[in-house]
Formats: C-alpha cells, sequence, structure tokens
C-alpha cells in the first residue's frame, strides 16, 4: 500500500551519504535562482536528468513519478508565456525541471531509514527547545505507518455497512464514524506505551 | 506532550494519509475535483486542536520528505516539496495549528449545534484556506516566476471547492465533538 520510492542499488549518488545529498539539494535549488541564462539551464536540466537515470530508475517508472507535478510546471508554464517574455518562462520552467529532477533522484536513491536518522538529527535542535523529544518523533511515525492498513481497512468496512443498509455512500456520512473510531483507540495505545516504558519516562 | 497527545497526532496523519487513497470526486459547477485529503488540515485543527494538528501535519510533511507516496495521486517525495505547490504543503501545518488556534477559541462542549457549527466553520475558512493560500501563493509566484497578482486570481478557481471542503469539514467535526469530545478548550 505505501511502498517507498527508494530504488534499490549502488549508483554514486546511492554511495553518497544523506546529509551532504539534501545540502547539495538545496544549495543546488536555490543557486539555480540565480541563474537566468537558457543554455546554462539546459545544461543543469540535462545533467540532473542523467543524474535521475543513474539511480537505476526505469525510464517509464521515473516519468509515471513525476507527472503531477510535471503537469503543474507545464500550466504554469503555459500561463507565464502568456504573461511574460517568452525567454522569461522558458528560463522558469527549465529551472523548476531541473530542481525537481535532482529531487527525485535524491528521494530515489536514499532509503528509508538513512532518511530517518537524518531526520532525527535534524530534530535535535526542536528537542533543545523543548518542542519535542526527538525520540518521539520514531515513535510518532511507526505509529503512522503501522495503521494506516487498519484505518484503510475500517473505511472499506464502514463503506460496505453503509451500503448494506442502502444508505449511498458519502464522504460526508463516513468521516464522522471513521474518526471517532480511529480516535477512540488513543487511549489504549498511549496506555500500550507508557506500560512498556518505550518514551522513557 | 503526553503519550497520548502523540498517539492522537499519529492517528491522525493515518487517516489523511487513508483520505488520499479515495478518488477525487468532481462536484457538478466546479472546475477543480475535491480530494478528501485536503480537508484533513480543517479536520485536524477542529478535531484534535491546535498543537496536535500541527504535529500531525509536520509528520505527514517528513514523510513526504523521506520519499513516501503519502499524498493523494500517490505523490511523495522531495520534489513536491521543492517543486512549484511546496508552499502549500509545509502551510498545512501553520493552517491546521491556526484552525486549531481559532477552533479552541470558539467552540466548546454543551454549547448549541448552530454555534458550534459556525465556529468551526469560521476556523476552517481562516485555517484550511486563509493561512494556507497565505503560505502557497507567495511561494508559487517566486518559484515559478507567475506575477502575484495573477496568481491570486488563478486561485479563485479553487475558492469554491474549498468552501464545500469547509462544510463537510464542519459536520464531521461537530460529528466528532458530539461522540468523542477532544478539542481542548482555550480562555
Amino acid at each position: 500500500m505505501l511502498t517507498s520510492l527508494h530504488v534499490e542499488g549502488t549508483s554514486l549518488l546511492h554511495r553518497i551519504p544523506v546529509k551532504p545529498k539534501l545540502a547539495a539539494l538545496m544549495v543546488f535549488g536555490l543557486g539555480l535562482y540565480l541563474v537566468d541564462q537558457p543554455l546554462l539551464l539546459s545544461a543543469a536540466l540535462v545533467l540532473t536528468g542523467l543524474l535521475y537515470l543513474s539511480t537505476g530508475i526505469r525510464l517509464s517508472e521515473g516519468l509515471r513519478r513525476l507527472k503531477p507535478v510535471l503537469f503543474t510546471i507545464a500550466f504554469l508554464a503555459s500561463v507565464n508565456l502568456l504573461l511574460l517574455s517568452p525567454i522569461e518562462a522558458l528560463v522558469t520552467t527549465l529551472r523548476l525541471v531541473a530542481i525537481l529532477f535532482l529531487a527525485a533522484a535524491v528521494t530515489a536513491s536514499t532509503a528509508i531509514a538513512e532518511f530517518m536518522a537524518a531526520v532525527t538529527d535534524l530534530a535535535r535542535p526542536l528537542e533543545r527547545l523543548g518542542l519535542m523529544k526527538a525520540a518521539d518523533l520514531g515513535l510518532a511515525l511507526g505509529l503512522v505507518l503501522r495503521f494506516v492498513p487498519e484505518i484503510a481497512e475500517r473505511y472499506a468496512a464502514l463503506k460496505e455497512a453503509h451500503a448494506a443498509r442502502g444508505i449511498p455512500v458519502k464522504l460526508s456520512r463516513m468521516l464522522g464514524p471513521l474518526i471517532i473510531s480511529t480516535l477512540k483507540d488513543a487511549d489504549r495505545i498511549a496506555e500500550a506505551i507508557d506500560a512498556r516504558g518505550i518514551r522513557g519516562q | 506532550m503526553t503519550t497520548r497527545d502523540i498517539v492522537l497526532s499519529a492517528l491522525f496523519t493515518a487517516i489523511i494519509i487513508v483520505l488520499g487513497f479515495l478518488p477525487p470526486v468532481p462536484i457538478p459547477l466546479l472546475p477543480v475535483p475535491i480530494t478528501a485529503q485536503s480537508m484533513g488540515v480543517m479536520l485536524a485543527g477542529c478535531i484534535i486542536g491546535a498543537k496536535r494538528g500541527a504535529l500531525a501535519y509536520a509528520l505527514l510533511v517528513v514523510l513526504v520528505a523521506v520519499g513516501l507516496p503519502v499524498l493523494s495521486g500517490g505523490r511523495g517525495g522531495l520534489n513536491v516539496l521543492m517543486g512549484p505547490t511546496g508552499g502549500y504543503v509545509f502551510g498545512w501545518i501553520i493552517g491546521a495549528f491556526v484552525t486549531g488556534l481559532v477552533a479552541e477559541k470558539l467552540v466548546r462542549e454543551g454549547q448549541s449545534a448552530t454555534k458550534q457549527m459556525t465556529g468551526f466553520f469560521i476556523a476552517s475558512i481562516d485555517g484550511g484556506i486563509g493561512v494556507v493560500y497565505l503560505c502557497g501563493m507567495p511561494w508559487l509566484s517566486v518559484v515559478a516566476g507567475t506575477p502575484f497578482d495573477k496568481v491570486v486570481l488563478g486561485s479563485l478557481a479553487f475558492i469554491p471547492g474549498d468552501l464545500v471542503k469547509a462544510a463537510i469539514a464542519t459536520l464531521a467535526a461537530r460529528a466528532v465533538i458530539v461522540g468523542y469530545p477532544l478539542l481542548p478548550a482555550r480562555v
């Protein structure tokens, strides 16, 4: 149901640790806004496109993943074409697609476990501010992934229950029962977590 | 944060992800179909309150960032956050917080149904529409280079759909506060 967007492989990108990759993505993403030469941006686009493919993703799958965002960019490009000069429209479009490819390449070449370790590290400053404990983040994300399939099943059961009673299935009717029945489990789950001393309190 | 707060937020994030699996509903006369997921900001704020609602959305954004396809239509990964609509995604966190803040201020258990529903509707519009657009539109304009006034004009097409969402979120939030109240009160 929730398959990671990570692609197994041993390419150069796979071997670079996650933090330098994220830093490079940020620097590259911001740096491209200083460039407004179509030729240079085209080169950047080809380079990041090749990087994306170097992760070992198949061309069709690679494009399928980016389709919604590419569609948005294409729409904005046509709007920009009407409002701005053709050169400006070209420059912003090339820039966006180049950043898009690099971001997708980082996502495809990084395993979730690596990402999670980085996210927990990056959450340490929040811990110092007293906002939340970094370790709680892992616990919370684990809970989310654990309960998605269960809630999806609950939704399907609710839908059947409505249909069986001849009530038309409508989102506005399903939300209340779905949310109440799910959140009612919270106390039980929280007790179970505390009973096991998982948060170390 | 108590363990219960963390669990409530995590369960809500899971609900938001499941809502993303549902096919978009086309509404007659409206240009853009409604996705159940984008109602989540309003639902989270109105049902579990500001702090927990914001946490639920922060968790969602982390899951997007680490490369899980948790957004409607199977979207996910860093490209969504870095793309032209990234501002809306980050805006969801603040939007859920503001929705919760307003709802906590306006809605109490034991108020009349009309009062509660009005409160939830106002909260949903403030946080789920106002704040989200305030974060998303400047980002879109800067990233895509489209002039800001034109972005605002284009966004108007989404407002009717968003109002329908606010109405559905209001009904759901009212059902939950009657059946299993969780919204903290704020004086």
